[in-house]
Order: C-alpha cells, then structure tokens, then sequence
C-alpha cells in the first residue's frame, strides 16, 4: 500500500511540469469593484495550463504562448472573468464580487451542490473559524458555531471528552455522536483511551488543514449516510491547493493557559475551626490541628492552598507551515504542524506532530485523480490515577487535602502525614500523586484516500474512492509504591491498541442542464466499509525493583494481561443514490436513498432501506418576487426521511457463550442469547426551513424539525426462568419524540469604507421526550453506575433528574431536611440516628431511594442554546469575540457535595462557613455534627441551574499594511492576541456548568463530579503568507 | 462505450465479493453459540458451566446459606446488612428474593440448555462421556430446584399432599425469548419428585471419582447425589429413603469418606487441602481467582476482620437455650471475638476466615451432615432408643467432647429424646452452613429466642407456616409473566 501510494506521489509530481512554447509578455492589474488590487489572482490562458497570479499589489506579468485568444482572471469570492487578448501587451481587469452566499458549493455527502440548489438542512462553519484556537481538537472549535449542534468540552483535562450532539440525543442505550468523515473517510472518533484517562481521537488531526465543515442535520441531508446518519454527519473538507496561487503559509502561536476557575477550599485556620466545631457537636474530641512539622517542638501555622500547588501556568504552542499551489493541472496542499499544550495542571500535556499532503492531477481531459492524506503522532502526559474523583485525582486531590499539612516535609521529600490532625484520611499528597504516577498515552494515525475519476461522457462521471482510517497508540502507565494508589505495592499497565477501517466507494454522478429549465444532478454508489479493533493489554502488579519497571514475572510478584478485538469488529455495505432535480431554478426536488447490511444483524434484518425526499420552492426566482429587491434570496424548504443508528455494539443480535471459570478450569457460559429480530435504531424526521438573503447579504435561516426515533435497542426485561444474563434480551422497544427550532443569522451589520463589523447569530431551541422504554415501561439508567441521578422514562424528558427532595435546613434546630415521595417533611439528627416529621417531631421512617421523585423539569439537555461570533475589521486592525450561551438545563454538582460531607475530615468548601449555628439561622448548611451522612446524600441539594453565557474566544489582530509587507517580501503577515474560554457569565457554583464527568453518553449527561476545571488561555500568534 | 460495460461488470462482481467480506464476520472474542457443542471439550466446559451457574455470587457461594441461618435464631445482623430478612419482613420486590430467583434459575437453564446441547450432539461423544455428562446436568439442576423450593415454597408437609405452589419446573431449554418459559409453579410435592429423580439418575450414571481430588469434591459425584438425596428425603419424611442414601455413603459404597480428627479441619481457609479432606462430600470451591465479591463473601459477612455483619448470637452460645452445646464443647473454639471497638463485645465463627482472597469454599455437603441424616432418620424408623443411630451421633459428637460421656443407649429415656439429641447435635455441628431454619421447619418447630440486629432485643417467636417463612416471588417476574405466576400468600 505505501509503495503504491509513494509511486502515485512521483507520477503526480512529474505531471506538474509546465511545457514550453514560443511566448510573448502581457502585464496588466487586476482590481476589485472599489479598485483595490486583488493579490494571488489567477491569470490563466484559456485551455492551456499557462498561467501567473497577481502579486500583492495586483499586478501580473505573463509569458503567453504566441496563438493564445483568451484570459481567465479569477479569485476567492470574486467572479471570474474571461478577456479576449489583441495585440496589445496591457490588460487590466475590474472582477465584481460574487453575488451572495448562495453561489457557494456545499459538500452534501459523496458529491456537491450550489447552495442554492440544497433542498436540506446544512450549516456550515469555514476553516478558519477552527484554525489557530488553543484547543486540543477542531471539533472543541465547534462551540456556538452551527445552529443545533451543541459541542461540550467534558473538562480542562488535556485530551478528555468532547461530546457532540446535534439536534440533542440521538438514542438512549446506543450512541448519540455524529458520523465525521474527513475528505470522504469515515473517521474513529470516541474515546480511544484505555486506562485513566480518556482521549479524543479527533486531537489527532490539524484543525488547520481543514477548508470547510459540513454538518448535515436533517433527515435528506444526512439520509446519503443511511445506517449512520441519525446523530447527524460533520462533513469535513481539507484544503486543497488552487491552480496559479501559489502561496506559502505560516501560523504560530504562543501563550499560556490558567484554570478558568477555582472552587473554594477553607484555609488552614477556618478548616482547624471547622473541623473541631464538627467534632465538638457530635461529642469528639478535636481532630485537627497544626503540627509540628519541622520537629523544633512548636507549631508550624502551615496554610498549603492545594489547587494553586498543583497548578501553573502551561506553556501552550503551535507552528503550522502549509504551501499549496499548483498547475491548472495537477494542484497540490502540504503542510507541518506541530501542537505542544500544557494543561495548566502540572504533568498534563499533549504534544501532536503531523502532516498533511492532498494532490489532484488531471491525467488527461477526462481523468482526474486525487489523494488526501495525513499522518499524525501525538504524545499524550495524563495523570496516573487519571482525573476525577479518585482519591488522588485532580482536582478531588487538592479540593480535599488537609490546608494545614506542608507539601514538602523538612527532608524535602513529599510531606505524607498528618501534621498535628488526630484523624487520618484517604487524600494521598496530591502533588506527590500527579508526579511520582503517570498514565501516558503515545497515537500514531494515518489518515489517506486515494481516488480516481473518469468522465465518461459530457456531465457523466465514474468515481472510484478508497479510504483509510488507522490509528495506534500504546498506553503506559505507573503507579509508585511509596504513594496514592499504588501504595505498598506498585503497579505498572501497558495497552497497546489498535483501530483501523477501511472503505471503498464508487460513485456515478450525472450533472446535466436540459434545456433552459431542467437541471439534473444524480448519484448513484456503492460503498464497502470494514471496521477492526485490537487490543493487548498487560501488567505487573507488586513491583521488586523500581528502577526496573521492565514487565515480566521476574519482576514484579503478579503479571497478567489479556488481549482481543476491542469489541470492534463489523462490516458494512451499501447501495445509495440520490437525485436533485431542479425546474427552472425555482423549483427544486430531492430524493435520496440508501440501504446499508450491517454484519452485526441477522437474516432479513441485515439490510435495511434509508429513504428520504424534500422539496424546495426558491420564491425569489419568481416574478412577483421582482418588486422587492431588497429580497436576494428567499427559498423555502421540507423534507422527510429515515435515517439509521449505527452505534449498537458489539455483536448485539448474535447468540453467543463466553469464558468463565469454575473449579480452577475454564468452563462456557451464555453471554447472549442472542435476538435475530434486532433491526436498526431509526429517526423518522420531518424538517421545514426557510432560507434568506436580505438586503446587504443579511443571512437568514430558520427552521422546524419534528422527530421520532423508533426501534431503540434497550436491554428489554425477559422472565428469569429463561436463564439469560441480567434476564434481560436487547430488543428494540424504546422510542421517544424529539423537536426543536433553529435560527441562523449572519449580517453585516456595519459595512463603511473602513469598518466592517459582521455578526453570526446562532439559536436552537430542543425538546425530546421519551415515549417508550420497554415492554414494562421502566426507569432506565445510564449503564455508567456512577451516574445514576438522572433516568430516560416514558413520559419525561431524556436524563431527566431523579433525586430525593431537599427541603431546606430546618431553622430552629439546624437538622437537614427532606421530602419523601408523598411530600412529608421529614429531618435526619444525626445525635439521635432518627428521622422525625418536621411538623410534629414524631418519629418516622427514614428517607430512602423510594423517596427519589422523577423532575419532568430537570434535565441536562439545555433547551435552548447556541452562539454570537462578532468580527470587526478597521483598516489594518481586525478582532473577533466569539460567544456561546446554553439555557435552560440542570448540573448535579457532585463535587459540591463531596466537599460538603460531614463523614470524613477531608477539606471542605467554603460554603460550609454558613453552617446554621443558633436558632433562627436561615442557611442551606445544617449544623455542624461530624458524622452526619445523610444531610450529604444525593438529593436535589446539589441539582443547580447551569445557565451560562461564556466569552469563547476574544481576538484582536493587526494586519501590516502592504506597503509594509511588499517591502519585505511577503504577502500578508498578522498578529494577533487571542483569549480562549475567558470568563463565564453563570449561577453554577461547580466545576464549571458544562463539566461532564460520564462522558460520552445519553442520559447521566450533566454530572459535576470533581472533572478538572476548563482552561483560560491567552495567546499571542502570527499569520504570514508568502 | 465497451470499456465502460465492462468495467461496470467487473464493478458488479467485486462488489458482491466485498458484500460478503464485510458482512459475513464471525466474532473472534465470543464464542458463537452454534459451536458450543462442536467439540467433547467444549461440551464439558459448558456443563462445568452450569456449577458456575450455581456458584454465583447471590446463590451457592455463599449467599444462600447466610439466608437460612439468619432466619434462624443462631446469628444476628449486627450492621442490618440484610435488613428486613431476619425479621421476615421482605417486600415483594425485595432484591435478596429476586436474586436467589435469578440465580436459582439461571443455574436450572444453564444445564437444561446443555441436556439439550448434549442430547443433539451426542454422536460427538462416547455414550459413557454422554451418560456422566448427563448426570452432572440433572445434579446440578436438582441442587437449584431444592434451594428454589425451599425458599419458595412452604415445607413438604405443609399440605397433606404437598399441592402447596412450588416454582415453576423448569425442563426445557430456552435460547430466546419463548412463551413456553412462561410456566406457572408447580406444587412443591412435582419439584420434590424432580428432584428425587434427576439425583436418582444422576446417582446411577454419574462417577466415584474425577482424575483430581479437586474435581472430585467439586463436581458431582455417587456420593454427593446419594448425600443429597438423604437429605431431600429427610425434608421430605421418607425417612427410610432417607436411611437408606446416607447408609450407602456410610458403608463406603460410593468411596471412602470420614471425619477429619478435629472439628475445624475441614475449614481454615489458608490451606485449600482442607477443603479436600475426607470430610468433604461436595462444595462450591472459591478462590483468589474465582470467588463472589467483597459484598457477598462468607468470610466477608461472618468474619470480624471481614465487614463482620453476621454476629453469633447469645441463644446459640447460652447452655440454656442450645442445651447440647456444652461449655467445653471443642466447637467453641471456632467462636471468636472482634479485635475493634466495633465488634470486641461480639461473637462470631472462624468458619470462613480468609478474608483478602475470599476463598472460603462453602460447605454444601459434609460427611458429619450424613452421619446425623443416618442417625435422625434410623431413630424415627425405629421405635426404640436405636444403638446404630447413637454410634453415628456419637461419631460426630465425640471428636468435639469435652469432659462429657459418649451417649449410650442408656442416655436415652426415649426414641424422641435421641431424636432431639440428633437434632441439637445437627445445629451445633452445621451452624453457619445453611441449615438451621429449614431444620426446624421441617419439623414444624418454631423459631425462639432469635435477636434483632442489636443482639440484645428479642424478636416474635416464628412458627411454622407463617406466611413470610418463604420469600415472595419476585413482583417483576409476575409483571413479566402477566399473572402467570402467583404470588405468596402475605406478600
């Protein structure tokens, strides 16, 4: 495969080559309507390969072959222009600026169409827009950009989670994210992590080689993709190098990043305090006090603030060298990138090194062919005992440990006691932890396709694609004996896992006007897709000599692993086709249709059929629309469709038996019973949009969509006395009903000679509600036990939160109290054990997980959400402010509650200053009494609202004027200054009110449990272009 | 324009190669069920499956034998880890009774998939191989259906021809979502004939003996059918079946068992030896590698260096209300104290002590068990004070005495005085080993001085035939069969 796709490379660049003929020069400047020079301009003679761009100041000067008739000058976003040559060697020309937006061509799957012509939903953010962000990856980029499509970044922690969901949950047991593919290869994206950490495959690539983004959202768009297509499909585009401009580029930024925020911890003094007034009130004895640290017989008034100890200042970089150019035969795009960002906490890092090079090469007249590819190495420093609420995670480390204990004890070594406190706790030194234990995570992925394309006949065109999408990344991890949670033993764990999938399409396209009124466009294909996984996984536990960390039996007193497919392992294949039809270009008409067989399902349900049709009136092509010229564009579009869930699992449908183990010996036992009437997850989608372009190119899109998801695959509840495991049978039982609004605004809002100010106004509104579970209606929970706080229920929204009532404290007497299930204030004394009516003081049962009441009001999932980008340009000067706002959803903040438990003499939030302490006190925090497990309990104590509205990106940038940069050679240098995730307008009180410690997943969305803080970062970087 | 046809064709032939390379895949980390029984070594691996069936961690590993002594009177909950099932106080949706419902049953499918898995291969093995692998199917079945019936159900002689509800009998093998699983219980006396017969057969066909001593006290065998159906017979009061079983096993019919010299020898968890002695009929072996979780473990529950929730009780310890356990009773010192201001003020057994690894075997059957079967059902036989039931209590009795005599005839004023004698004896002997409530049951006793979780607070005495002697059957299971199954009476 290598040596193949290294001769193609040859060939191609051979191909490059100019020929040689008799010439003559012509000059000439080329400007726009306002008479400004256009630079890198492309100067071409018609139906030759001959050919210039402009230089900065507009100007060309050409060597023509001595027959030549014609020119075509053409650029970004001006209209191109043929100019018929005479004898005279001067030729200026004025290009206009292309009409609207709707000229531009969007990718709509396997082929592209006008925008004009879309019949579906497609929102589309540029490169740009991604490019040069201090992010780990584009899709964090994403944020606030698309209209619907809500992108939540799980945590600061390099390389962790970002979970997208477009139009909301897509499922409730099987996955939500949408299908990404890249250049036409469908991508592996998820977490790929295998021990403490997660990771986002898609940190992988170079969001600076990326042209365009796609994201396909309703059900004719995303229908192409059938089986895949019911999460929505981001359709990403890499740039592709452009006949005549050649041209060089280089970005690169510089800066830092710092936590966006911090909760706070008491200080040695107050914890000293509250600690003791909890201890005294429950009958204890003290428990915390200064200690002796430095053994000189007083007490060292130690006040260690934890956060800031594990904390800096990381040093986050960027430089990206990209030339691209080309022949009106064969372009080309390269480009080295190489991405080094430190987390602001300490031993966090990810450093990613790639490379890109795309090349199109027409052969002949007739055949064109064309690679993309990219490979990538990316290096991942993640904490040993990953982030979270592990004991030794971050930031429950340092939101916990003891203020009045030193981080060095007088040997300089890690301090580990507990100073001059009587009672011990479980928080290891958490800078000990985060340095002496690692989890590192090294990826390597290539990224390529390979097609070819004939025209077989005018309009028709053969297209033979293939695709490859291979990722390894081997995972090293290290607990230390001496500390955190490898303490007394040692633990070194190794995985090397691998992905890979391969694709092969072929597609036929049709393009054909007829006549003055038809216009046809057609596709038809057949496409080939093999996922594969590997896994290998070992360890030693019980380490003998620390300098050897080598993994054998030899040294370490227990070794084990074991290996498989990492639960990856299917196929797909499909027939699709599609066929836009347009009548006078007023009257458009889309039908597309796909049916996929997927491995993983059996007999008659393995292929199913993905149909979908919408329908497009463009009312401005009408006459009457003549008299309202301020109307550019106006269209108004539906559709209807199906659209499939691929994300199943693993052999879902087949019977199977697995390994177990009994008497020493390995015996079989049923792992599945198998269901062979499994068929697809599937939405039945209605969207109704109406697009606009007003005026000055004011931008306008607003649409409805109405959606069933049907056939969810739920573990559905089977009688016992069939013996199956979890007596349960995936089937496909659930559904629920989703619908929602959505608003794209794009205006120029001030255009003078010298200022522009530009706005891109973003709004979704989302509503889904469940509508069926199972055959018995349960409750059903997320299948991550932590996150059991919120349930998918007929009835109720997805995730909506099930949690026991708070009820305040009780103010004469300080006890906590709650609602059980019929609404009885009941209170908890810990001194007694007892639980009493708040109403009479009689004794009654206890609050239990009975009492839990389901909040049809309450869910993670904002109801509406979306963003503001504002770009300003003042003669040289330019500045961005993106903002992302979501309203309307719940956080359960778990690390509030865990920093507000009375059980433990861990350190505790400040809010615990509140605590009532006399009769009459008005407070949330019941009296002090150490030992009190029940006033903590998960309940809605810690539901919060998590309306935020965040300063995503603010830029400001100075492009030296030209006169400048011509004198040094150069076409365009910019800096700039950039601030990413700068302050966060909320109420929530937590991490941060996106923190997602669940992940990627539908229901326990919404979960704030002790998730590393977001990062704020501040950049300084420069564009330069030769 | 021929070009193109034939590249259309070729296209038409490597698509539909490609179809069937990406759609015909097979998963390499399970095992398809199709091949489970392809080969004689997979055959076996499926039936030793179905002890692991049994060995879950909610069922015979340990659970279940917790469940029977906390509803007699010989431990009490100390943390009220159990909660409402000491005091009979279980809901219909209890989690302890719908686990042991799962468990029980899930154990029943395993083997009545692989009779049937057997059955359709049976030309892969020799009709010898067939017939013990058969026999261990239908022994492990027979175990599941006792304990189910037992918990389910009231004891056998609770109506006059046991028509009392029973469980659903179970026989067919299920690999999908069939109706005909959807059976209503059957009486209790149906359950007790299947059982009867599915060990009557197993005893014919299955071995003495396995390669490994190992297998042989783990995996059925003569002596461990015989054994429980003395003690199936025993609940039942076919006494002279009962004799008859237990005899067999005594005179060494079905190999050579006996009593180790000291009462603790066949526990001690830090030598798996111990677990293989002579003593030892059959167990449900745990280990490092293969045992229930840190919740459900023996040792875990009984073992104050464990969580300890399972404290011995003043009635077992008190001369005055187990009137056989003497003060210098040898057994007593397998009765240990906590070591924490937790548990120092009580008293718990060292049967299962071995804490980190979990690796207590649980004790199904035990040669002391069979000798007090022989000798409780040789003493009702008889109308006298029977000698030979003596000797067999006196074998068991004699390697824990203290300066007491050996019993004689003479230490008898009557045939019921030797049988309360047998079955005191019986309560010291296999406390903590899943016996004592359905003891006494059996016998239409009633359960006393039992203590709340305090270990202080008496509870109601329990008599026999109250209603929430035996767990309700699950709610989701009747939900899911619409009624088909009945529940309870009182829950």
């Amino acid at each position: 495969m290598r040596k193949t796709l290294i001769s193609l490379w040859c060939i191609l660049l051979l191909l490059s080559g100019e020929l040689l003929a008799q010439t003559r020069t012509l000059t000439g400047k080329v400007t726009d309507a306002n008479g400004n020079p256009v630079p890198n301009a492309s100067v071409i003679v018609k139906g030759t390969r001959v050919g210039t761009v402009t230089n900065t100041d507009g100007m060309y000067s050409l060597n023509v072959p001595m027959g030549a008739k014609t020119l075509v000058i053409s650029s970004i976003n001006l209209q191109s222009e043929e100019l018929s040559i005479g004898a005279a060697s001067e030729y200026n020309m004025i290009l206009k600026a292309q009409e609207t937006s709707m000229d531009e061509v969007v990718v709509v799957g396997y082929n592209t169409i006008a925008k004009r012509s879309l019949t579906g939903s497609v929102s589309r953010v540029k490169g740009e827009e991604v490019a040069n962000r201090p992010v780990t990856s584009f899709d964090q980029a994403l944020t606030g950009k698309a209209a619907g499509v809500l992108v939540n970044t799980a945590s600061g922690a390099i390389g962790d989670e970002v979970t997208i969901r477009i139009r909301g949950a897509a499922s409730i047991s099987s996955g939500s994210s949408p299908l990404i593919v890249m250049d036409g290869v469908p991508l592996t994206q998820g977490d790929q992590g295998q021990l403490y950490n997660k990771s986002n495959g898609l940190a992988e690539l170079n969001p600076n080689d990326i042209e365009n983004i796609e994201v396909l959202k309703d059900a004719s768009a995303a229908a192409i993709y059938g089986s895949r297509g019911t999460a929505g499909v981001i359709l990403i585009t890499t740039k592709k190098g452009k006949a005549g401009q050649n041209t060089l580029n280089f970005d690169s930024y510089v800066g830092f990043n710092e936590p966006a925020r911090n909760m706070k911890v008491l200080n040695a003094a107050d914890y000293i305090t509250t600690i003791n007034k909890m201890r005294s009130n429950a009958g204890l004895s003290n428990a915390a006090n200064y200690g002796d640290i430095n053994n000189d017989g007083k007490l060292d008034t130690v006040d260690t603030d934890w956060q800031d100890v594990v904390s800096r200042k990381g040093l986050v970089q960027n430089y990206n060298l990209s030339v691209s150019g080309g022949s009106q035969r064969t372009t080309y795009y390269a480009s080295v990138n190489y991405n080094d960002l430190n987390s602001y906490m300490d031993a966090n890092q990810q450093k990613r090194g790639s490379a890109r090079l795309n090349l199109t090469s027409k052969v002949t007249d007739w055949f064109t062919i064309g690679i993309s590819s990219q490979y990538s190495k990316t290096k991942t420093f993640g904490h040993g005992s990953g982030t979270g609420n592990a004991l030794s995670g971050i930031p429950f480390g340092p939101l916990t440990a003891m203020p009045n204990i030193p981080v060095y004890g007088p040997d300089g070594q890690y301090y580990d006691g507990i100073g001059g406190s009587t009672v011990s706790y479980n928080t290891p030194n958490p800078e000990a932890v985060i340095n002496m234990n690692y989890d590192n995570r090294d990826a390597r992925r290539f990224i390529g396709s390979a097609y070819g394309e004939i025209q077989l006949i005018k309009g028709l065109k053969f297209k033979s694609q293939i695709n490859l999408d291979y990722t390894n990344a081997f995972t090293d991890q290290w607990w230390n004996p001496d500390i955190g949670d490898g303490l007394g033993f040692g633990l070194r764990q190794s995985v090397y896992n691998e992905v890979n999938t391969w694709d092969w399409f072929n597609t036929l396209t049709y393009n054909r006007q007829f006549g003055a009124d038809h216009e046809l466009n057609a596709l038809a294909g057949v496409e080939h897709i093999r996922y594969t996984g590997k896994y290998a996984y070992n360890y030693g536990a019980g380490i003998r000599d620390m300098d050897l960390r080598l993994i054998s039996a030899d040294n370490y007193d227990e070794v084990g692993g074991e290996n498989g497919t990492n639960d990856i392992d299917n196929g797909l294949a499909s027939f699709f086709g599609t066929i836009n039809y347009g009548f006078r270009k007023k009257y458009l008409a889309t039908v597309t249709f796909r049916t996929d067989g997927d491995s993983r399902l059996l007999g008659p349900n393995r292929w199913d059929y993905f149909p979908s049709g919408s329908l497009a009136w463009r009312i401005s092509e009408e006459d009457f629309m003549r008299q309202y010229p301020f109307v550019k564009d106006l269209k108004l579009r539906a559709s209807y469709g199906l659209t499939g869930n691929p994300d199943i699992g693993y052999f879902p449908a087949l019977s199977t038996y697995e390994p177990d183990s009994y008497a020493e010996k390995g015996v079989l036992r049923i792992s599945n019973p198998g269901n062979s009437d499994l068929r697809w997850e599937r939405h039945k989608q209605f969207d109704a949009g109406i697009d606009a372009v007003i005026f000055n190119n004011i931008g306008f899109t607003l649409e409805y969509y109405n959606r069933k998801t049907i056939d969810l695959i739920l573990d559905n509840p089977v009688l016992a006395t069939l013996g199956f495991p979890d007596n349960e049978i995936k089937a496909n039982v659930g559904e629920f009903r989703s619908h929602g609004i959505e608003l794209t605004v794009t205006a120029p809002v001030l255009q003078r000679k010298n200022f522009h100010w530009n706005v891109n106004y973003n709004f979704a509104w989302n509503n889904i509600k469940v509508t069926a579970t199972n055959s018995v209606g349960d409750i059903v929970f997320d299948q991550d036990v932590a996150a059991t706080f919120s349930v998918a229920k007929p009835g109720y929204p997805i995730g909506a939160f099930y949690l026991i009532r708070w009820a305040g404290v009780n103010p004469a007497n300080g006890l906590p109290t709650f609602l059980d299930s019929a609404g009885n204030q009941k209170q908890y004394d810990h001194a007694t054990r007892t639980w009493t009516m708040v109403k009479d003081g009689s004794t009654t049962s206890q609050i239990a997980a009975t009492d839990r009441v389901i909040d049809k009001n309450k869910s993670p999932y904002p109801k509406f959400y979306g963003g503001l980008t504002q770009t300003f340009n003042y003669l040289s000067f330019d500045a961005s402010i993106d903002l992302q706002y979501a309203f309307g959803f719940y956080v359960y903040n778990q690390t509030k509650q865990t920093i507000m438990s009375y059980a433990n003499v861990r350190n505790k939030s400040e809010d615990i200053l509140d605590a009532w302490s006399k009769a009459g006190d008005n407070t949330d925090v019941p009296r002090l009494f150490y030992g009190d497990n029940q006033w903590s309990q998960a309940s809605t104590r810690w539901l919060e609202k998590g309306d935020f509205v965040r300063i995503r990106n603010v830029q400001i940038g100075y492009t030296l004027p030209k006169s400048v940069s011509g004198r040094i050679k150069v076409s365009r240098m910019r800096f700039y200054i950039q601030g990413s995730n700068l302050y966060t307008f909320t109420g929530y009180t937590g991490i941060d009110p996106e923190a997602n410690s669940t992940g990627n997943t539908n229901i326990g969305l919404g979960i704030d449990r002790t998730r590393p803080y977001l990062s704020r970062t501040y950049t300084v970087g420069i564009n330069l272009g030769l | 324009m021929r070009h193109i046809l034939y590249s259309f064709l070729a296209i038409a032939v490597i698509t539909s190669s490609c179809n069937k390379k990406v759609l015909e895949i097979t998963p390499q980390d399970l095992l398809v069920s199709d091949l489970a029984f392809s080969t004689p070594q997979k055959i076996e691996a499926v039936v030793l499956g179905n002890y692991d069936g049994l060995q879950s961690a909610e069922f015979l590993s340990g659970r279940v034998l917790v469940y029977v002594d906390l509803m007699g009177e010989d431990i009490f909950d100390r943390t009220n880890y159990f909660t409402d099932l000491p005091r009979f106080n279980l809901l219909a949706n209890s989690g302890i009774a719908s686990n042991v419902w799962t468990a029980g049953f899930a154990a029943i499918a395993r083997s009545n998939r692989a009779i049937a898995g057997i059955e359709a291969n049976i030309n892969k093995l020799t009709p010898e191989k067939a017939k013990e692998l058969l026999a261990e199917c239908k022994f492990v079945r027979a175990v599941a259906n006792f304990y189910l019936v037992n918990f389910f159900g009231q004891p056998y002689a609770f109506t006059a021809d046991a028509s009392h509800p029973g469980i659903p009998l179970m026989t067919q093998a299920f690999t999908s979502n069939d109706p005909a699983a959807n059976q209503p219980r059957a009486s209790v006396g149906a359950i007790y004939t299947a059982v009867i017969n599915d060990l009557t057969e197993a005893l014919a066909d299955l071995p003495l003996e396995y390669e490994e001593v190992y297998d042989t006290k783990v995996r059925g065998t003569k002596a461990a059918a015989a054994s429980l159906l003395s003690r199936v017979y025993l609940y039942k009061g076919d006494y002279a079946n009962a004799r008859k079983h237990s005899l067999d096993v005594i005179n060494g019919t079905y190999g050579t068992y006996a009593l180790n010299s000291t009462p603790n020898a066949a526990f001690a968890a830090d030598n798996d030896g111990n677990y293989m002695s002579g003593e030892t009929i059959w167990s449900i072996p745990n280990s490092i590698n293969d045992n229930p979780n840190t919740n459900n473990a023996l040792p875990m529950h009984y073992h104050p260096d464990g969580r300890g929730d399972l404290s011995v009780s003043s009635s077992f310890l008190s001369t005055t209300t187990n009137p056989y356990f003497t003060t210098d009773d040898k057994r007593r010192a397998m009765i240990i104290s906590g070591t924490t201001n937790q548990t120092s003020a009580f008293k718990f057994t060292n049967k299962y002590s071995s804490i980190t690894a979990r690796g207590d075997w649980a004790p199904i059957i035990r040669y002391a068990e069979v000798l007090l079967n022989y000798a409780e059902a040789q003493a009702r036989l008889e109308t006298g004070v029977d000698a030979d039931a003596i000797a067999k209590l006196n074998l068991v009795r004699n390697r824990s005495l203290g300066l007491a005599l050996p019993y004689t005839v003479l230490s008898f004023p009557n045939k019921d005085a030797l049988v309360a004698a047998i079955l005191g004896e019986r309560r010291i002997e296999l406390a903590f080993e899943g016996h004592r409530f359905w003891d006494i049951m059996r016998v239409k006793g009633t359960v006393t001085n039992k203590y709340d979780n305090d270990g202080t607070s008496l509870l109601p005495p329990q008599p026999y035939g109250a209603r929430k002697n035996i767990f309700p059957v699950p709610q989701i299971e009747i939900d899911k069969s619409v009624r088909v199954l009945v529940q309870n009476d009182g829950y």
